[in-house]
């Protein structure tokens, strides 16, 4: 992954400027990119880094999309799923701080990132899983194959 | 003055007892009919008065006659045998949820000419009588009341006597609460004295029938509306799912002769008319689930306690008289089934001109906890227009109580939004009122902020308690999850639209907007400082150094975080210790009316408020906390200047602590005070605007404006008319 830094202090962002390697490229690659960035939280890079949590880390993603099939299958109740979303989210923070360590920085539609501190994935992670899950927990409501 | 770490332990060791105290206290906040557990048989015995105290509802009563009616009640004599009055279970009558989703179980006592006597809570499941609001405030609810006629108007809000409403007060923070029983209690009562003469019964218009003379296959009477089916999931009721239903139920009216003929056959209808006269039949038949549509009340009493026909607000129970059998069904194609009758319901009330619905009265069992709570199943029937003559009635259906309240309070709500949108708008021309102020006068921004904090305070806060909570996140939480529905939000419009606007505020500009100009509480918080430094005690207020803050304001996010991970296993629990918010005592019930633990609690924050800038909100906040997580992505922040990162002028003036050591801001911990931005344009108080400021005069160039950088528009040299290279 290449990422530029800058030296200097930006005061405008709340830690440092830190840019993906898409940032500079047209509109519907970076949305793309993003869309791809918000789905898979690894990276070659931090594959490098941290081989044995991205390890153990497709092993949980495995087992959560597990957990979302058999939920699926009307196999699982709500409980379980929350504490399969929970334990995925840490370990999601966990993964990207190695991976993928940014996040954006002001209006959704620019290309302003900066470096992600713990507490700033906590914030992307809680959030950005908690649309996922209640898209993913209506939907299988709707169809009633959820037990709740 | 600013203070460290082991200084700072001294006031927040006292803060830490008031914690504790207060949790203390809610562990053991018990109440008594709080989840009761009532016998089976008072939902279903005959004589209903052998497991509830009637008498305690309707005084001088001594004897009380077995269920009777349609729904159902019992009557009072006294010792001389005179008819005193009735007494009736609210679940016989209505199963209104409240504000928990389940409904509040109470005995109702009116005397013979329709005055209540007594009202009494059996069962209840409201978080909020648990612990913040007192189970007594509930019951002084009802003692409103004794002595009003069952005729009477009655609503909660102001008596207008224009419109012949009697006015109940509402219990503080308890208003969806209140607004449902008044429902619960006025059906309840009304459903009984129009059965006992005392209101004039309502008399429903019938429509003679239109005959087709033709006689339908049940597929035919399926399509065209005349038979319909109820099924409830296993999953419904809290079972595990399987490949049968529950209970799978068709029904149908009768009376119709196309209808009647297509199901019984000519001489079974022909019979049944002849027994039942001008009386109305439906029939049902189970054809799939091993639940019968009998229920255990069946057995007790002769009550089919599972199965009701409700019409508006009249409900039809069935008893065993009531009953007729049905052997076998006509119409070509009818599916097997394993239960059937038909059912006659007496008098005119109902009316197949109008919709009614089959109601299943089933219970709901928690896996979890194992616990039951009613789940009821219905589905709608409306005969077909083309049976009947006319056509169907035309019904007017009445406001949904939620459209009520937006009704009534339409005014208040306007000025809440105007309010809103004013705020908003002065924010959003920020750059405007900081570039009107200086460091030495901010009144621009002031004048609009402080307003922001009296309205907030006052308006929002003590007159329309429109104080957001962490509890109202942990609901929606589990609403997701469970059992959406709008109209439980839109119950408390306040509530609903400061929702609203704090969800946008917070993608534009950060919690700051509501944390540090609408919060009822944060406002009040920090007036008490700001008041505080008025009166002199500003040499004994403090913060703490940035180093403790940087650990303190952790502990929010903690508070937050435990809160929602409890919520995961028990909301009610949860709710139990976000009485860490003091905005129930301070707005919603009053300082005085808590427990001493809560008041001390609140008055404690609020005392330390008036010596440290909102000390709640930095600290302990966990809505705050909620907030600031998705403030992390707010679309605009603050303006910075390059010179901000060695330049320290804002960061000591920060009330919030929330500029760091290289002059960054922490939108997370901002409340938006613009005290920053003040000094970002001011060129007597931002070092490098000062000292360009003092360069120019200097040198005699002009102070040209100062542009959206923070910096003097550069003068540019323009080249003389006429000059050449």
């Amino acid at each position: 992954m290449i990422m530029s830094d800058t030296k200097m202090t930006d005061p405008t962002m709340p830690t440092d400027p830190m840019a993906p390697p898409y940032a500079e490229k047209g509109f519907f690659a970076v949305f793309a990119a993003e869309v791809w960035d918000h789905l898979w939280p690894w990276s070659r890079h931090g594959f490098r880094r941290q081989t044995a949590i991205q390890a153990a880390g497709v092993a949980l993603a495995l087992a959560a999309t597990l957990i979302w099939i058999y939920a699926a299958m009307g196999r699982m109740e709500a409980g379980a799923i929350v504490g399969w979303w929970f334990g995925w989210s840490v370990f999601e923070v966990v993964v990207r701080l190695g991976s993928k360590p940014y996040v954006k920085e002001g209006p959704w539609w620019g290309r302003r990132y900066r470096r992600a501190n713990l507490m700033d994935m906590i914030c992307y992670v809680g959030f950005k899983n908690l649309l996922i899950g209640a898209v993913l927990f209506i939907a299988l409501k709707s169809q009633g194959i959820l037990v709740l | 003055m600013v203070i460290d770490m082991p200084s700072l332990l001294k006031p927040f060791r006292l803060l830490l007892l008031l914690v504790l105290a207060m949790l203390a206290a809610a562990t053991h906040a018990q109440t008594s009919t709080y989840e009761a557990r009532l016998p089976p048989e008072l939902f279903s015995a005959r004589d209903m008065c052998a497991y509830t105290d009637c008498a305690s509802v309707l005084p001088g009563a001594v004897r009380f006659s077995e269920r009777k009616g349609s729904p159902t009640f019992v009557e009072g004599f006294d010792s001389s045998d005179r008819l005193l009055g009735y007494v009736m279970l609210s679940s016989d009558i209505t199963d209104i949820p409240a504000y928990s989703g389940k409904p509040i179980i109470k005995l109702i006592g009116m005397d013979a000419n329709g005055n209540f006597t007594g009202i009494r809570i059996l069962k209840h499941s409201e978080p909020i009588l648990l612990l913040g609001i007192p189970e007594t405030a509930l019951n002084r609810f009802n003692d409103q009341y004794l002595g009003k006629h069952v005729g009477d108007r009655i609503e909660v809000g102001r008596t207008r006597a224009g419109e012949d409403v009697i006015g109940v007060d509402a219990i503080s923070g308890a208003t969806v609460t209140v607004i449902v029983q008044n429902q619960v209690i006025m059906q309840s009562g009304g459903a009984v004295a129009r059965q006992t003469g005392i209101l004039e019964p309502i008399v429903r218009e019938q429509r003679a029938f239109v005959e087709m003379g033709h006689q339908p296959d049940w597929e035919t009477l399926v399509t065209e509306g005349s038979v319909q089916s109820l099924i409830v999931q296993p999953e419904d009721v809290g079972l595990e799912p399987g490949d049968t239903p529950f209970i799978e139920l068709w029904f149908g009216y009768l009376n119709h002769p196309d209808v009647g003929l297509a199901v019984l056959g000519d001489i079974g209808w022909s019979r049944l008319m002849e027994r039942i006269g001008d009386d109305q039949a439906i029939f049902i038949i189970r054809t799939a689930g091993a639940e019968s549509f009998k229920g255990s009340g069946f057995v007790r009493g002769g009550l089919y306690d599972r199965i009701q026909v409700r019409q508006d607000v009249d409900v039809f129970n069935f008893y065993d008289l009531d009953y007729y059998n049905l052997f076998g069904v006509a119409a070509p194609g009818a599916p097997r089934f394993s239960e059937s009758g038909i059912f006659v319901i007496r008098g005119d009330s109902f009316s197949a001109a109008y919709p009614w619905s089959l109601v299943f009265l089933g219970n709901r069992i928690d896996q979890a906890t194992g616990q039951r709570s009613f789940a009821n199943f219905s589905a709608d029937y409306w005969l077909a227009a083309d049976y009947l003559e006319g056509g169907r009635a035309v019904i007017k259906a009445p406001d949904a109580p939620w459209v009520r309240i937006w009704k009534v309070r339409a005014v208040e709500i306007g000025i809440f939004i105007a309010l809103l949108i004013v705020v908003s708008i002065a924010y959003a021309n920020r750059d405007r009122l900081t570039r009107a102020s200086t460091r030495k006068n901010k009144w621009p921004v002031n004048a609009i902020k402080y307003s922001a904090w009296i309205v907030s305070i006052f308006f929002v806060g003590f007159y329309l308690m429109a104080q957001p909570s962490i509890t109202q996140v942990l609901t929606w939480f589990h609403a997701l999850l469970l059992d959406w529905r709008w109209e439980l939000f839109l119950l408390d419009p306040f509530i609903f639209i400061f929702w609203i606007f704090i969800i946008v505020t917070v993608f534009l500009w950060g919690r700051g907007l509501f944390c540090g100009w609408l919060c009822p509480f944060g406002s009040l918080s920090e007036l008490l400082y700001k008041i505080g430094g008025a009166i002199g005690l500003k040499r004994f207020q403090f913060k703490l150094s940035q180093r403790s803050h940087d650990k303190l304001k952790w502990l929010k996010y903690v508070v937050f975080g435990v809160l929602l991970a409890v919520s995961a296993f028990s909301l009610t629990t949860a709710e139990m210790l976000a009485e860490v918010e003091p905005f129930k005592t301070t707005f919603l019930v009053g300082m005085f009316n808590r427990a001493w633990p809560y008041t001390l609690f609140a008055a404690g924050l609020l005392a330390l408020s008036i010596f440290m800038e909102r000390p709640f909100c930095k600290y302990l906040c966990p809505l705050g906390a909620a907030l600031a997580m998705p403030t992390t992505f707010r679309w605009f922040g603050l303006k910075r200047k390059q010179e901000c990162t060695s330049c320290k002028a804002c960061a000591v003036g920060c009330g919030s602590l929330a500029i760091d050591e290289k002059g960054r801001i922490d939108a997370r911990e901002c409340m938006l005070c613009l005290d920053c931005m003040v000094l970002y344009t001011d060129d007597h108080a931002c070092p490098p605007l000062a000292q360009e400021r003092k360069r120019r005069e200097k040198v005699g160039l002009p102070l040209t404006p100062i542009g959206k950088d923070g910096y003097y528009i550069p003068i540019k040299p323009v080249p003389a008319a006429g000059a050449t290279n």
